[in-house]
């Protein structure tokens, strides 16, 4: 049968093109499988939606990060970010609801222009990107600290939606980063830039003399990864009521993991957002099973190291 | 009458410490093979990146088609029809064909909102058939051969609906029928009134291809000549400012002894049932298509890659295995064939290259004596006529020729008795190729045995004592210089006809 040929031949180069993240999609449910079996609290839905609330957080810290890692960069700052606008917005807000939009019209903004700043020396003054924001990243925690050293502010009951609020079944942030992923693997696959960002950290020169703007591509992708950064601290905010001057210190390195997981290349160019996703709830998962299992904390940072260098390791050598 | 489409006038450049290009004109007319001919560093790069305004000009106008122009970028100028195939092709390699071939101008729908990959497709598709190559517009760029991405390079160009095409030494990384087909492709550019600009080392090509030719020396403009009026002598002449036969050193051997013997060795695919026998005192020179298994040749015996059967001797030693270390202590030195990748520490010093193999003999102590390392530096630069305004400079900015001296010395200082040069004269001018002829032709007299692996045929000939010809992954046969010719060794090359002497069984080279 000719059209059965086709398919089969179709199909293959689909498994073929796709098997990094069909096997990270692998792992994911194997991982569940497991989680499901090794503890009964693990599929109760007080837990499922812990774990999913968990995974929002780093979900959309580990978008950004995706998209710069992509290009070959790499934004340390995020961590910064998360806690200058976890503060920021509980301190403006302080419980009055009419200040709730302002407050996250006030943040976003400001993330976009750090981001906007972080791309703008990275791509005019050629100091690598790890520097630059190795730098911007001491300057924004040093004034968040100096505008609070102690968890300070209070959200207003109406900002509490964004992370307690419910859809039908689904809670509110779930449904945010459902969409933002949504959004993202589309642009990246169906937009001219997504294609750019592949080029960019692909083959700098090639792009810049196929008529790209590289730098414009670079500044964009930093102010995405500081305006999913913002994201995070204001889910946080909203979660814990309060802003936290060190609740972005974690996320620094830890939002690269999930990268990292999911195939995607530190040297740019290679990955996407499917297998990050995939890479942020085997993170999220292995961390609740391991803590439903009542592994101390210090043994999962262990499980966790052991995972990232066996899975570049695997990667790299897919890849030979 | 053909029209004038590119004219570029008094076009000066300056990079630091160099001249790069002085008060330079160039034009080139519709319907026409254009090359530019002159030494590495002449300037004949530079140029073009001026004219595809990759670089800003620092004096001089450009004119397209009468007009002139002031571009702001490389997509402008792609926008006027100009369109670049560079010898590092642009390609991203994780990126397939198809979009490679549309990058930076995807093609959209939904009012532009979304790209389309199937019309990317199909428009590939059509641009690949017409210049006939069989190649899948899904594949990766990473999957594809050399040959295979410059046809994708050519393809992009005229997606672009190039007017003015520039191929910077095209010829590199093609041989045999990729080239033949290579040819045909630029003759049916001409012939449809594109402005082709063919830069090139090689003269058999620019008299096979080209109808003009501009000559560059030393950044300044050395000549504009038709191509039937002249002849390679006086191009070359042109070229280096003095008149240069492609002669090549007098065939003078050394003391003759065994240094490296293999046999039966294999290795996967690529190396199969390789014997033969290395002397002191000699060049022995191996060839074959690009592919048939030479660089890993070369690597196998360096020790840079394992073999899976099979022994080698150095120097009567059975080596089992061997790792490079080993080998460059047991006085093996290897010139790569892609200098960039592994031959150089490029952002590191000329100095600091020059001494990377021997800082064992240069320690005081624990410590590198930094006043030993340069005076051996200043030696070598000096010996080897290195061009470069210190033992400090960077390598990375120097020519082609300059970097290979710079390799080649680097290997001559740790005393190789047997020494493998990969392509040793590749992308070098005639002026550098004359002078690493004549240095390899006095390490053989001097008692090193030399592999010279190449793929340009008179090269091989005016070079080899004896030559190896291999075909995918093994040795067809073997010639003594006297009996091999342009047509024996293609044929061998090619698979058609095996040597009359057995794989293996070693002829005896001439005595002189």
């Amino acid at each position: 049968m000719a059209t059965g040929k086709l398919e089969r031949h179709l199909n293959l180069r689909f498994l073929k093109k796709n098997r990094t993240v069909i096997g990270v999609y692998l792992v994911l449910i194997v991982l569940f499988l497991f989680s499901s079996l090794m503890s009964d609290v693990f599929l109760t839905p007080r837990n499922v939606s812990n774990v999913l609330r968990q995974a929002v957080v780093l979900g959309f810290v580990s978008l950004g990060q995706t998209l710069v890692i992509l290009t070959a960069g790499i934004d340390l700052s995020v961590g910064s970010v998360i806690s200058l606008t976890s503060c920021l917005t509980a301190g403006t807000i302080l419980g009055r609801d009419s200040l709730a939009i302002p407050a996250v019209g006030l943040v976003l903004a400001l993330a976009l222009l750090i981001g906007f700043c972080n791309g703008f020396f990275i791509t005019r003054t050629g100091v690598p990107s790890l520097i630059v924001t190795l730098g911007t990243m001491e300057i924004i925690q040093g004034i968040t600290l100096t505008y609070t050293d102690e968890p300070y502010g209070q959200i207003s009951p109406n900002f509490g939606f964004l992370a307690w609020g419910q859809v039908g079944a689904i809670p509110f942030p779930v449904l945010l980063l459902a969409g933002s992923f949504a959004l993202g693997i589309f642009v990246l696959r169906r937009r001219a830039f997504g294609r750019h960002i592949y080029a960019v950290g692909g083959n700098e020169e090639a792009a810049r003399l196929s008529g790209i703007k590289t730098d414009r591509v670079k500044i964009y992708t930093y102010m995405i990864c500081s305006f999913t950064a913002a994201l995070t601290g204001l889910l946080l905010a909203a979660r814990m009521g309060i802003g936290d001057p060190r609740a972005g210190e974690p996320f620094m390195l830890e939002c690269l993991v999930p990268v990292l997981i999911g195939g995607t290349s530190l040297m740019g160019g290679k990955g996407g957002l499917l297998g990050t996703i995939a890479g942020v709830f085997i993170l999220t998962i292995l961390n609740n099973i391991l803590n439903l299992m009542e592994v101390s904390g210090y043994w999962q940072w262990v499980v966790q190291g052991v995972i990232i260098i066996g899975a570049v390791a695997f990667y790299v050598k897919e890849r030979e | 009458m053909s029209d004038i489409v590119v004219e570029m006038e008094g076009i000066s450049k300056r990079f630091p410490g160099v001249e790069a290009l002085d008060k330079v004109d160039f034009s080139c007319r519709e319907g026409e093979v254009h090359a530019l001919v002159g030494e590495n560093g002449a300037g004949k790069s530079t140029l073009m990146k001026i004219l595809n305004r990759a670089y800003l000009q620092d004096a001089g106008k450009i004119m397209l088609r009468g007009q002139e122009v002031f571009l702001s970028g490389p997509k402008e100028a792609q926008d006027h029809g100009i369109s670049t195939i560079y010898q590092e092709f642009n390609l991203i390699p994780e990126l397939n064909v198809a979009e490679n071939i549309f990058l930076g101008r995807e093609i959209k729908k939904w009012k532009g909102f979304v790209i389309d990959p199937s019309c990317a497709r199909k428009r590939s598709e059509e641009l690949l058939a017409k210049l006939e190559a069989d190649i899948d517009p899904r594949s990766k760029i990473s999957e594809l051969s050399v040959a295979q991405q410059q046809m994708v390079e050519i393809g992009k160009a005229l997606s672009l609906n190039a007017s003015i095409i520039i191929m910077d030494e095209p010829s590199a990384s093609v041989s045999g029928k990729e080239l033949d087909s290579l040819f045909r492709i630029i003759r049916s550019l001409r012939d449809d009134g594109k402005a082709v600009i063919y830069i090139s080392h090689h003269l058999d090509e620019i008299f096979e291809i080209a109808n003009r030719a501009t000559v560059l020396k030393d950044g300044k403009l050395a000549g504009i000549v038709a191509v039937k009026d002249v002849d390679k002598q006086s191009i070359i002449k042109m070229m280096v400012g003095r008149p240069l036969a492609e002669t090549f050193p007098r065939k003078e051997r050394g003391t003759r002894k065994e240094i490296l013997a293999l046999k039966n060795v294999c290795r996967g695919k690529m190396l199969r049932d390789i014997s033969f026998r290395a002397y002191s005192g000699e060049i022995l020179g191996i060839t074959g298509l690009v592919g048939s298994g030479r660089t890993e040749l070369a690597r196998v015996i360096f020790g840079a890659d394992s073999f899976d059967s099979g022994e080698i001797y150095l120097n009567g030693q059975n080596i089992v295995k061997s790792k490079p270390k080993t080998s460059i202590s047991n006085g093996v030195g290897y010139l790569t064939e892609d200098r960039k990748k592994e031959g150089l520490i490029n952002n590191s010093s000329v100095r600091k290259n020059l001494t990377l193999l021997i800082l064992e003999e240069i320690k005081k102590l624990l410590f590198i004596n930094e006043r030993r390392e340069r005076s051996l530096a200043e030696n070598c630069i000096e010996k080897f006529n290195i061009m470069t305004p210190s033992s400090e400079q960077e390598v990375q900015y120097l020519s082609g020729g300059n970097q290979q001296k710079v390799i080649l010395a680097k290997c001559l200082n740790a005393n190789p008795r047997l020494l493998i040069l990969d392509e040793p004269t590749r992308g070098i001018d005639v002026g550098a190729k004359a002078e690493m002829y004549n240095l390899m032709r006095d390490l053989a007299k001097q008692g090193a045995a030399i592999l010279m692996i190449s793929s340009e045929l008179p090269e091989v000939l005016g070079m080899s004592d004896r030559i190896l010809v291999m075909h995918e992954g093994q040795i067809m046969g073997e010639l003594s210089s006297s009996e091999a010719t342009e047509e024996n060794i293609m044929m061998m090359a090619t698979g058609q006809t095996h040597g009359n002497r057995k794989i293996g069984e070693t002829l005896e080279p001439e005595i002189p």
